[in-house]
Formats: C-alpha cells, structure tokens, sequence
C-alpha cells in the first residue's frame, strides 16, 4: 500500500507503545497526565488508526494490484494485456489512456453521486461470494455497461466528436452522448475483455507489472 | 491499592491490551495487500479496538469522581485531584 502508509504504521507503533507502557503500569494513571496518557492511549490513538486504516484501505480498494489479486480476476488483467488493438480495455492500459495503477477502477466506478460507494459496496459483496460463495463464470457486470462512464473521458475529446464513424450516420452521436445507442454495440466497440478468445491472443511483455 | 483503584486500572489494562491487539492487527492488514485484508481490519482490528475504548469509557463513567458526593474516594482520583498533583 501506498500514500498514507508510512503515517499510519507511525500511528501505530506509537499507539502500541503508549499501549503497552499502561498495560506494564496502569498505575501512571493516577497523575493528570497519566489520564491524558490514558485518553490519548485509549481513545485518540485507535481513533486516528481506525479513521486512517479506513481511508488508507479504501484507496487501495481502488488499484488494480487489489482488483486482480483474487484468482477469478486473472484472465481480465490478462486481458489489459492483449496485443490486439480491438480489445478496448488492452489499448486504454497500454496507451495510459486510464491510469495503469487504477485501470480498472477507472472505467468500473459509476461516474455518479454515489457511484464510490456503491463500487465499495460492491466489493465488500465481491469478497463475500468469492470465500462464502461460488463467483459466476463468466463474471458479468451487475447492469449494463453505460455509455456514461466512457463519456466521463471521452466527451468533448475530438477523437470522439469529430471521428468518422461517430459522424457518418447523422444523430448517432447524440443517441450516443444521450445512452441510446451503446458504445458497445456489435460491430463499434464490442471487444472488451472477451476472456474466452483471450487464450489465441498474444500478450504484450512491455510496461512492467 | 484499594479496591477501587485495583478496578479502574485492570479495566485500564483490559482495554489496553485490546486495542494493542487491535493496532497489531490493522499492522498485519496493512502489509497485506488482499481484498482479505480489508476484511481482517474492519471486522477483527475494528472489533477489538471499539471494545477497548468502550470499556475505558465505561471505566471513566464507572470509577469516575462522584458530584456531589462525599463519602467515595476515587483512587486514581479521575479529575477529583485535578491541580494537587
């Protein structure tokens, strides 16, 4: 983990050691500043680890080191790594089109007002199934994937309103910017992860891990 | 040490030692790096140290100085002494 590790595992260790001198002499208490010991001890501390561990656990939820630690995400990073450029999420990660650390995320979260949480939620279910229960194969997305969270980038970019496919048939691009025609459609951009026809693609080595 | 005193700094102790365990355990979640992890703190670290700072709330409310009282004497004399030491 990244960001506000250091900081935390600081928390920590001071916590452990306040911790541990109370547990050896419980007695110090009995002084003013003992009970400050005792409150920042007993409560600041664990507080303040509890708030930043949270946060701190929360981003990492949001790298694809987490998505594709769980065995059943395998072949979608795999899949980030085709060497074939119909496959649309292999050209947005090898291309930085989305940030490599948080590709999927990136294009996974509902670009809404609770579209955050909701992913969280989701996950806290994800982990769930996947110890307690049996993941569906193939893995398939709760709703519809929405034109909204490829606009979120896209839109405005001239690539988008000014490319020829997108302007050849007229309104296309507004039933597209409207959610009416998907981006997904057969025949645009209908390769996605496609795990299954994953095995006859060869794999891009570059980039690093 | 009477009674009293021998309480408050046991529950002390308790409450200690449970958010000692509880700060060990965000530490092992926080090396790894598993969706597990999140898990592991949030139900296991989370538990131990919300119990911790209940029982030493519960020890302040418990052994606190009584108002208005004048028959207890809180040993470890929670605010009671403020200033005399």
């Amino acid at each position: 983990m990244v960001g506000m590790t250091p900081l935390l595992i600081g928390i920590i260790l001071v916590g452990l050691g306040l911790a541990a001198l109370l547990i050896a002499r419980p007695s110090v208490t009995a002084t003013r500043g003992g009970k400050i010991l005792a409150f920042v001890t007993l409560f600041i501390f664990p507080a303040l680890a509890g708030f930043t561990g949270t946060a701190e656990h929360l981003e990492f939820s949001k790298s694809t080191q987490f998505c594709l630690s769980c065995h059943v995400m395998d072949d979608y990073g795999k899949s980030l790594r085709a060497d074939d450029r119909s496959f649309i999420p292999a050209v947005h990660f090898q291309n930085h089109l989305v940030p490599r650390d948080r590709a999927c995320f990136t294009c996974h979260t509902d670009y809404a007002m609770y579209g955050d949480l909701r992913a969280k939620l989701r996950g806290l279910k994800h982990v769930y199934v996947y110890y307690l229960g049996t993941p569906p194969d193939p893995i398939k997305l709760y709703t519809p994937y929405q034109n909204r969270e490829c606009l979120h980038c896209h839109l405005g970019a001239r690539s988008f309103e000014e490319g020829a496919t997108h302007t050849q048939e007229p309104g296309l691009l507004e039933r597209v910017k409207l959610g009416q025609f998907s981006c997904l459609s057969s025949g645009c951009h209908n390769i996605v992860h496609d795990v299954k026809g994953l095995k006859d693609v060869k794999l891009w080595e570059g980039g690093g891990r | 040490m009477n009674v009293w005193k021998a309480g408050i700094e046991r529950r002390l102790q308790i409450s200690g030692a449970l958010i000692a365990l509880g700060l060990v355990v965000e530490l092992v979640s926080l090396l790894w790096s598993h969706p597990a992890a999140f898990l592991l703190f949030l139900l296991l670290g989370g538990s131990l140290m919300c119990a911790g700072i209940v029982i030493y709330l519960t020890s302040l409310v418990v052994h606190g100085p009584s108002v208005g009282g004048g028959d207890q004497t809180p040993a470890t004399g929670a605010g009671v002494r403020a200033g005399g030491e």
